[in-house]
């Protein structure tokens, strides 16, 4: 267990800088623990999204780079928009915001000015003189060591000043001075003097809060007293639920201190508590692995890999590479894995296979219609988004009708071109899907037929005839009908909005229904991309297969997030690990 | 160094302390340090005289570690204190929590109750409970500026007396008067009157109570609060409504916190309070159901119709939840013209209901829309739409179709009332 045994501590820094899974300890993630927000980032998808989760000017040239690229992908002359993406593919919103929008340079935002900070340990006088030139309202001493923290001061420095402190203050330091403190130390990979302030901290008070305890349980993992970190870990619980940061942290430790099945008892502990587990906790799994042949752990990764198949997760870049690593060092299985894409046919450019289709199973489907039905159109009021008369007069009307191919939503629709009337928009995009004997289903509002400039009367007519129409009052809402008539007509039926749906998808209460909803939703939603009215219709292409973490025994195949890109929550990337074994 | 830290960890402190001091003296060099360290310890050792040496090594390095030392020895009494009550109490632990937190810098309260912390220690989430400590840390600071504020009136309340005291003794002089000091008392009589005037002939606004279910206890609070503004402005006015609260559940949350805030004042209140609902009440043509959500636009303030304002405070953004309840009595709606009279910026465009209470009273009694939406918060907009010739011969046009503006009200009002109260 204990292999990793220091003979002092003197010898840490160059543990630091020899083992691979500090370099991923203190990052700026950490930073956020001063701007009162050290409770993590609560959007999941959010996270997963951007890479680095920095202070916000890193996460502007993040765009900035991620817009570069476009740019750039666009100048190659590949038609990306048109024909390679899908409405929910990674970048797409990005790239639509770029079209609708002449870009604003949203410059980087204004930097505080800050005074001067002191590069070397200053002594009293100058600490006294300095405090003299300051002029604000906060705490010169908690104001300054945050500055200091914000700039990764050197930790002399930072020491100098609370020696200072605490010669004007009977020998006393503050909890604050001495958690900032904490960090710089942490920051720096100062072991020693981690371990230094957890005496003091752990003489001094019974109890920490809970940004002290992360600080401390991300210093100790490294050192050899890391199984202290556990009891902090402990301390916390008596309190609260522990972070995912500090699962990862301990996990991390665990692992670096060859413990395997207290890292395993570790994350299912935190799978326990219902938190989702940071990528790079899992990562670590996989980093770990590769020095490892052990039947049981490699079943372990499998299930990891279901575990992100099952909630939707993507990992990065570095976590795909991760996992790449891994099963090519299985002995004797000959994995072989390379980066690809996906065809549009659903076939992987790697090794041909066919990705699972997007297809919904039957009993996935009327689940899905049900919750449909109950939570977005219902919604315990029926009169919020409809009345009862007219939920029922749409029923009937949905029941005695043939089954549709298409469901339009005529109001979205008809406003695709803002300078063209709507109901000739209308009629253009139905007259020309009723040429390919499609049946039509046109949803909209009572307004519509009343005569209007914008909509004419003879134009609906003509609608009415080569379609089926629906008209809703005109307080209500359309959406929820368009979704029900969709999912009522079976799984062929489409649907035409640009609406992307997300208010419906907020109704579902629980994550799994929503996610049945979306995979439904990028099968079987299809946008108008035409730029100019008139012109045939063309729709977004849609995806046959679904974007998931996927494995059939002998292959598998593994979406993952590109460093640089930055994706929406509603989109899915495109970018694939293909593991498969020679034979 | 790192040999003695080491240490600390199993030799109790008061030794530790004691057999580091001498040999740490000596070892140090750095002035800082040993200053404090004589500061902290002479007490209980004799001073030890080292010798000044300054060569060896750079004497802040030294120096810079000296606060520790300290921190480590000055807690000896601390730690006795505290190792020995090591007690799992839950209710201790948060206590602790929230004491290193305020030590932190977070904003916590200083001062927590036992039933304050019980709800803290039952709120489901990490953020729920900061915020519901963040609430506690706002409404301790504001009690102790008013506090503050009070002493500081109090006393110079006091120096005035002493002041006039002076002064009064000089001059005894009788003066003649015409009225004596009662002015709130007149005034609270006076509003009575106007109070019992419209109850007998005002035309009634109804606040629907039907919304308990909507909302946290917070909320419900906070629409008390309004509901009491609301009827004060309503009392000092000209001409006020006669308030109807509809829908009032005997017992229920809202019953209990309007008695709760008014007190024994609940039952004089000149007002309708009842379990009915306002259908049952009024004309089911008559009665309008002001929500933001309505797609019709209110024109005019009508002095033959019953307005209806929901006594719902919605933080949680249910949208629709009041015209879906209209919809379902099948009730007209109107919302306000917010968007014809003024450049909104930025807000809901949901009103307080003291806010719309002002606006409806303005209306009554002025009809211009320019003067009632004064009312609206400067905030959340950038000021007033300039109406063009066009609009505002639309608004003359609608003005002569309803003649009901024209009238004088007061004969009016008592002409649609009494068909109705008989």
């Amino acid at each position: 267990m204990m292999t990793f045994c220091f003979t002092g501590i003197r010898s840490l820094p160059k543990f630091w800088k020899s083992n691979p899974y500090l370099s991923v300890g203190p990052g700026h993630s950490y930073f956020s623990l001063f701007l009162k927000d050290y409770c993590g980032i609560r959007n999941q998808q959010k996270w997963f999204s951007l890479k680095t989760a920095s202070p916000q000017n890193t996460k502007a040239v993040n765009l900035l780079i991620a817009k570069a690229r476009y740019l750039r992908k666009g100048d190659e002359g590949s038609n990306q928009v048109s024909s390679d993406s899908h409405l929910f593919a990674a970048g797409a919103a990005k790239k639509r915001s770029q079209m609708n929008t002449h870009r604003e340079d949203h410059g980087l935002p204004p930097v505080r000015n800050t005074i001067q900070l002191p590069t070397r340990p200053l002594n009293s006088e100058e600490w006294d003189k300095f405090k003299e030139d300051f002029k604000g309202k906060a705490n010169f001493e908690s104001w300054i060591i945050s500055q200091m923290a914000h700039c990764h001061s050197s930790i002399d420095v930072a020491k100098s000043l609370l020696a200072w402190v605490a010669a004007k203050n009977n020998g006393i330091v503050g909890y604050d001075l001495l958690v900032k403190y904490l960090y710089l130390c942490v920051f720096h990979k100062h072991i020693s003097e981690v371990i230094d302030v957890y005496e003091i901290m752990k003489a001094r008070y019974k109890r920490l809060e809970p940004g002290g305890y992360t600080l401390l349980i991300q210093g100790l993992i490294h050192s050899d007293r890391w199984k202290e970190a556990l009891l902090l870990l402990e301390d916390i619980k008596k309190v609260m639920i522990p972070s995912k940061k500090n699962y990862n942290d301990c996990i991390e430790g665990a692992l670096l201190h060859q413990d395997v099945n207290l890292a395993w008892n570790l994350y299912q502990e935190l799978l326990g508590h219902n938190l989702i587990p940071m990528l790079k906790t899992l990562k670590a799994f996989f980093d770990f692995g590769k020095n490892i042949k052990d039947d049981q752990y490699s079943n372990k990764l499998f299930d990891i890999l279901l575990y992100l198949r099952n909630n939707h997760l993507y990992p990065g870049e570095s976590f795909a590479h991760s996992i790449k690593t891994w099963f090519e060092s299985v002995p004797g299985e000959q994995w072989k894995g390379q980066f690809t894409t996906i065809q549009g046919s659903g076939q992987c450019s790697g090794c041909g296979k066919t990705i699972e289709s997007l297809h919904l199973s039957p009993e996935e489907y009327e689940f899905l219609k049900e919750k449909i039905m109950r939570d977005v159109i219902d919604g315990g009021d029926q009169y919020k988004k409809t009345t009862p008369q007219e939920l029922e007069r749409f029923q009937n009307f949905v029941k005695c009708c043939p089954p549709f191919d298409i469901v339009i939503d005529g109001l979205n629709v008809a406003k695709t071109f803002p300078k063209a009337r709507e109901s000739q928009v209308l009629l253009h995009v139905v007259s020309q899907l009723a040429k390919q004997n499609l049946q039509l289903l046109v949803l909209g509002r009572k307004h519509m037929l009343t005569q209007h400039s914008r909509w004419r009367k003879d134009e609906m007519k003509k609608v009415q005839k080569q379609a089926s129409c629906f008209f809703a009052d005109n307080i209500s809402a359309d959406d929820p009908f368009l979704l029900y008539a969709t999912l009522h007509s079976g799984n062929h039926c489409k649907f035409i909005t640009k609406d992307l749906m997300r208010d419906h998808k907020a109704c579902l209460h629980d994550a799994k229904t929503q996610r049945l909803f979306f995979k439904w939703q990028q099968g079987h939603q299809l946008a108008i991309i035409n730029r100019l009215p008139g012109s045939k219709v063309t729709f977004q292409h849609i995806p046959s297969y679904d974007t998931v973490v996927q494995t059939t025994g002998d292959s598998w195949h593994i979406p993952y997030d590109e460093d640089l890109l930055e994706r929406y929550s509603y989109e899915v990337p495109t970018k694939w690990l293909c593991l498969h074994r020679k034979t | 160094m790192p040999v003695f830290l080491k240490m600390s960890g199993s030799i109790t402190l008061r030794s530790f302390g004691r057999f580091l001091v001498p040999f740490t003296i000596h070892r140090n060099k750095g002035v800082l340090c040993s200053t404090i360290l004589q500061r902290s310890v002479s007490s209980k050792i004799p001073t030890v005289s080292y010798p000044k040496k300054e060569s060896t090594s750079p004497p802040e390095q030294r120096g810079l570690d000296g606060w520790k030392i300290t921190m480590k020895s000055s807690m000896q009494e601390d730690a006795s204190a505290v190792s020995s009550s090591k007690d799992e109490d839950p209710l201790v632990a948060i206590r602790e929590l929230i004491e290193m937190w305020r030590l932190f810098g977070k904003e916590v309260p200083e001062q927590i109750s036992e039933e304050e912390l019980k709800t803290a220690m039952e709120c489901v989430s990490k953020s729920s409970k900061k915020k519901y400590l963040k609430y506690l840390y706002i409404k301790e600071k504001i009690k102790k500026a008013k506090q503050i504020k009070k002493e500081t009136k109090a006393a110079l309340k006091e120096k005035a007396k002493k002041d006039q005291l002076l002064e009064t003794t000089k001059e005894d002089k009788q003066q003649n008067f015409l009225f004596l000091r009662l002015w709130d008392r007149n005034i609270d009589i006076a509003m009575g009157w106007k109070g019992i005037q419209a109850m007998q002939f005002g035309q009634p606004l109804v606040f629907d109570m039907d919304y308990e279910n909507y909302m946290k206890p917070k909320e419900l609070k906070n629409t008390v609060s309004q509901l009491l503004e609301s009827e004060g402005w309503n009392r000092r006015n000209v001409d006020p409504f006669h308030i109807y609260f509809c829908n009032l559940k005997v017992e229920g949350a809202y019953h209990k916190e309007l008695v709760k805030r008014y007190g024994e004042k609940w039952d004089k209140l000149l007002l309708t309070a009842t379990e009915k609902s306002h259908v049952d009440l009024f004309p089911k043509d008559s009665i309008i159901y002001l929500t933001a959500d309505s797609p019709n636009v209110m024109t005019t303030f009508k002095h033959d119709k019953i307005y209806i304002l929901g006594s719902f405070v919605d933080k949680a953004m249910q949208t629709g939840t009041s015209l879906a309840k209209a919809k379902r009595l099948k009730l007209a709606t109107e919302c306000l013209p917010l968007d014809r009279y003024l450049q909104w910026d930025t807000g809901t465009k949901n009103l307080t209901l003291d806010q719309m209470m002002r606006i409806l009273l303005c209306l009554k009694n002025t009809g211009s829309w320019e003067e009632a939406l004064k009312f609206v918060p400067r905030r959340k907009h950038t000021g007033c739409m300039e109406i063009s010739q066009h609009s505002q011969e639309l608004v003359n046009r609608l003005k002569k179709s309803k003649p009901f503006n024209s009238f004088p009200k007061g004969s009016l009002n008592i002409h649609t009332q009494k068909r109705w109260l008989e």
